[in-house]
């Protein structure tokens, strides 16, 4: 769109903030047992109160009562509205539309609010009261660039009283272009999505050795062939002498913490949780940095023995791993 | 789920729940939408969910919302209240991922009897789905 | 033998864009704004510019920026490595630049969109940003892929070694709050921190919390220098470049240097305090205030030892006593630093020395400011520079 264009669509989208979706709504459906017991399956909820009568009505609840989550369910328009197959456009319906005329097809739920007021149980009313609260500035997003909008719902029962509230904030993008042609080309086929592994190191003259020795079970350290310093991580001289000839020689995989973390934050895909890492101080002299695996971070502390195993960690990764001793 | 509650006296500060290991299959992503009375195609048809730049189906935020309820009353038992429940979505939930997830309490509150269960649901591909808070009034004794 | 190079270059010029998390612009458009901006405080045109430097890691060609701006002929453009580590390094390749005759007229700039654009937090988890993957991938397998779980590791150390808590980094974290809340170019202008808000901030990799690390920013930052005979006649008081030194020190790894007897410490960092020093005479006790690399909490108490501040070990206690507050012995980071107001590599920091030396920063300390240090980024070669007022 050229800016003319984005300011048109942008005041013709601002139009709706603050607009009711049109009169107070009761739900589809009441509150009813068997779709209480669908969503029970489907979340695989085997909380009594939802399904079992006998439980229910001997606890604090005297009867069955609806998963809470299933606030704004009751709510839901369903199939007609979804697929268009209705001639009745509701006020955020009508939004959507102008979205998708301007290309942002894409739709997204990213976050949700919702605060429970009363339980429900089966037989009661859902009314909703709903306002389009809310539409961001435009947002660059992992998905495309697109807005965000809000909308503040509020429910009420059969005798007028507040049940509950939610705050529903729905992204609506543009696809970029690169992701679409990337899955579509991929799709006549079904291949299952491959677990991720460990980020790989590349290997090079310097350090590929190392590497393929960690393959094979052993944790080797450079040594000077001149002088006999060990240095990790591997280089192609010696810092004391200068000689390029190097042999290595096999750690005994025992040393203690010199310094550790707990990496918390952001996760990556493919490593475990929790993530300990340590500096470990091998009794050889030299230290690395490795995982420490088989206690709780809590345990972890500077000076701890440790005991390292090259192992398998995942399809394409071996590493040293180091235990407690 | 275990039927008994635990009080609120029971609760400390930084306990950590049991992880939970979902799979996320077509089936559980299709029921979750039907479930919810969410007919969105990106929720069922696989060429509306490429269109919009995603490989497969992915999971609607009300199913990831339901499952973070039932995380937290799995490990309450069933004299709890769920009072309210904030979810922000990361990363899509589509089929063949597995979600794993964990929660720790983060909050106490004494006068209203309610703890703070912050919940995190990461998938084995993509890192986290869902984030958020869910807040729970736990029965003073049993 | 100290170098000559004090007080052969000034600092006439100093040029900020918005700081922000989306700045909807090119990088190349926040270069030419912080450039022309710099200009414009010197009282330089354009066609004045004979020098450019900038980071290698900056988008930003230095073709791009000279036409942008509408410069002439450029004669010295050079670019310094190691990420933040280059912020006062740019500083020494100026003064080189205008002392030896090679240029008059160096801007230094740095801008990028590092909240909206390419984010720093992710280290080399995606592609790599610097240096070699060779390097990294003693570290990536295991997970340690981020600046924070790097830095905690030091952190770890430093802490078991000394006693020091995480009461004297809330502090640091604290102190720049309490300075960005009355800067209002700073993202937390107007929004103060308790301890609370700081112990409910989101693990990283402990013991770095959310509140240790600094921003992600969009913006761009420019400083003009040229020889002190022609700062004399220009718009602004010149602050004079008493000392500027960099350094590799031994076994020196980049952000990883896990391996030398002590890694508790930054000795690239007393190298380069004891040339800065040793070129213009000055010691600790000169320093009235300071900009201190602050990319997360616990590297400004490293730093403040480096600088003679305090003694190895009692940089928690200096800081807890309250010392870079207003009125304490080194008013410190007073724009509210990387960790409050933006996250400009550091240059930002050059910025806010320069306010200091001039006496116009939003925070200017009651008393008189004759000398002000600023550092660059540390993990990586680093180093500082002694600012004055010319005399």
């Amino acid at each position: 769109m050229t800016p003319a264009e984005t300011s048109a669509f942008e005041a013709k989208i601002r139009a709706y903030v603050g607009r009711e979706m049109g009169p107070p709504k009761r739900g589809n459906d009441d509150v009813n047992l068997a779709m209480i017991r669908h969503w029970a399956e489907v979340t695989g909820d085997e909380n009594p109160l939802y399904t079992d009568a006998e439980f229910a009505a001997a606890s604090s609840r005297k009867g069955i009562i609806a998963p809470p989550t299933m606030l704004g369910i009751w709510a839901m328009e369903g199939y007609p509205m979804a697929q268009g197959h209705t001639g009745k456009v509701d006020v955020q319906r009508e939004l959507h539309n102008i979205f998708e005329a301007h290309g942002f097809t894409g739709v997204l739920g990213t976050n949700t609010i919702t605060e429970f007021h009363r339980e429900l149980r089966p037989g009661d009313q859902v009314i909703s009261h709903t306002v389009i609260d809310n539409i961001s500035a435009p947002k660059k997003t992992a998905r495309g660039h697109g807005y965000f909008i809000e909308t503040v719902t509020r429910f009420t029962d059969q005798h007028g009283q507040d049940v509950g509230r939610q705050v529903f904030r729905t992204l609506r993008f543009m696809p970029s272009a690169e992701s679409v042609a990337a899955n579509q080309a991929q799709s006549g086929g079904d291949a299952k999505l491959k677990a991720p592994t460990r980020i790989q190191s590349p290997r090079g003259h310097d350090n590929a050795w190392w590497w393929e020795a960690i393959d094979q079970g052993k944790l080797l350290i450079q040594r000077c062939k001149r002088c006999g310093t060990l240095r990790h991580p591997p280089r192609p001289m010696c810092g004391e002498c200068q000689s390029l000839e190097w042999d290595s020689i096999e750690s005994s995989l025992e040393g203690e913490v010199y310094s550790y973390t707990e990496v918390s934050y952001p996760k990556f895909p493919g490593y475990p949780d929790p993530l300990l890492c340590g500096l470990i101080q091998l009794k050889e002299g030299t230290r690395l940095v490795a995982n420490i695996v088989g206690c709780v971070p809590e345990a972890v502390h500077v000076g701890m023995k440790v005991r390292g195993k090259v192992e398998r960690v995942d399809d394409a990764t071996v590493l040293p791993n180091f235990y407690p001793a | 789920m275990n039927r008994t509650t635990r009080t609120f006296g029971s609760v400390t500060l930084g306990e950590k729940l049991p992880p939970l290991k979902i799979d996320v299959t077509a089936g559980l992503i299709v029921g979750g939408a039907l479930a919810s009375r969410d007919f969105t195609p990106v929720h069922h048809d696989k060429a509306a969910a490429q269109a919009t730049g995603l490989p497969d189906i992915f999971m609607n935020i009300l199913t990831s919302n339901g499952l973070m309820g039932r995380y937290v009353t799995d490990w309450t038992g069933p004299e709890a209240a769920l009072k309210s429940i904030e979810v922000k979505l990361g990363a899509p939930n589509v089929p063949g991922m597995v979600m794993t997830i964990t929660g720790e309490v983060t909050a106490k509150d004494d006068a209203a009897g309610t703890v703070i269960v912050s919940v995190s649901g990461d998938n084995n591909v993509w890192g986290t789905h869902m984030a958020g808070k869910v807040c729970v009034a736990l029965p003073k004794e049993s | 033998m100290a170098a000559t190079i004090s007080d052969k270059a000034a600092i006439v010029g100093i040029g900020s864009t918005e700081f922000s998390k989306d700045s909807g612009r090119s990088e190349l458009a926040l270069a030419a704004e912080a450039v022309k901006k710099a200009l414009d405080d010197a009282g330089l045109k354009p066609s004045d510019v004979d020098g450019l430097v900038t980071f290698t890691i900056d988008q930003n060609e230095e073709v791009d920026v000279a036409r942008a701006v509408g410069c002439g002929n450029i004669s010295l453009y050079a670019r310094v490595p190691y990420g933040g580590g280059a912020a006062t390094g740019t500083l020494l390749q100026a003064a080189m630049a205008v002392a030896s005759g090679v240029a008059e007229v160096v801007v230094c700039y740095r801008a990028l969109n590092g909240r909206s654009g390419q984010r720093y937090s992710a280290g080399v988890s995606g592609t790599l940003i610097t240096g070699s993957a060779i390097h990294y991938g003693y570290y990536m397998p295991f997970g340690l892929l981020t600046p924070a779980s790097w830095v905690a590791m030091f952190t770890r150390r430093y802490m078991h070694l000394t006693g020091c808590t995480q009461d004297a980094l809330f502090e640091i974290a604290q102190a720049t709050r309490d300075y960005a809340v009355r800067n209002p170019a700073a993202f937390f202008y107007q929004r103060p921190m308790t301890r609370a808000d700081y112990d409910a901030g989101k693990k990283i990799c402990n013991p770095l919390t959310l509140y240790d690390c600094c921003q992600e920013s969009d913006g761009g930052c420019a400083i003009v220098v040229t020889t002190p005979e022609r700062a004399r006649h220009l718009k602004q008081p010149g602050v004079s470049i008493r000392g500027v030194a960099q350094c590799i020190a031994k076994d020196q790894e980049e952000m990883t240097s896990f391996y030398r007897p002590d890694i508790a410490r930054i000795p690239e960092m007393d190298v380069a305090a004891d040339e800065a020093y040793a070129q213009c005479g000055l010691s600790a006790k000169d320093i009235d205030a300071a900009v201190i690399y602050d990319a997360f909490t616990p590297i400004v108490l490293w730093q403040l030892e480096s600088w003679g501040f305090c003694k190895y070990g009692e940089a928690a206690d200096f800081v807890q006593a309250g010392n870079l507050r207003p009125n304490g012995r080194l008013p410190s980071n007073t724009h509210g630093g990387q960790l409050s107001e933006a996250y400009i590599h550091g240059v930002n920091g050059i910025v806010e020395a320069v306010r200091l030396v001039r006496g116009t920063s939003v925070n200017q300390p009651k008393k008189a400011v004759h000398h002000a240090l600023v550092t660059s980024g540390v993990g990586v070669p680093t180093g500082g520079a002694i600012l004055g007022r010319m005399t």
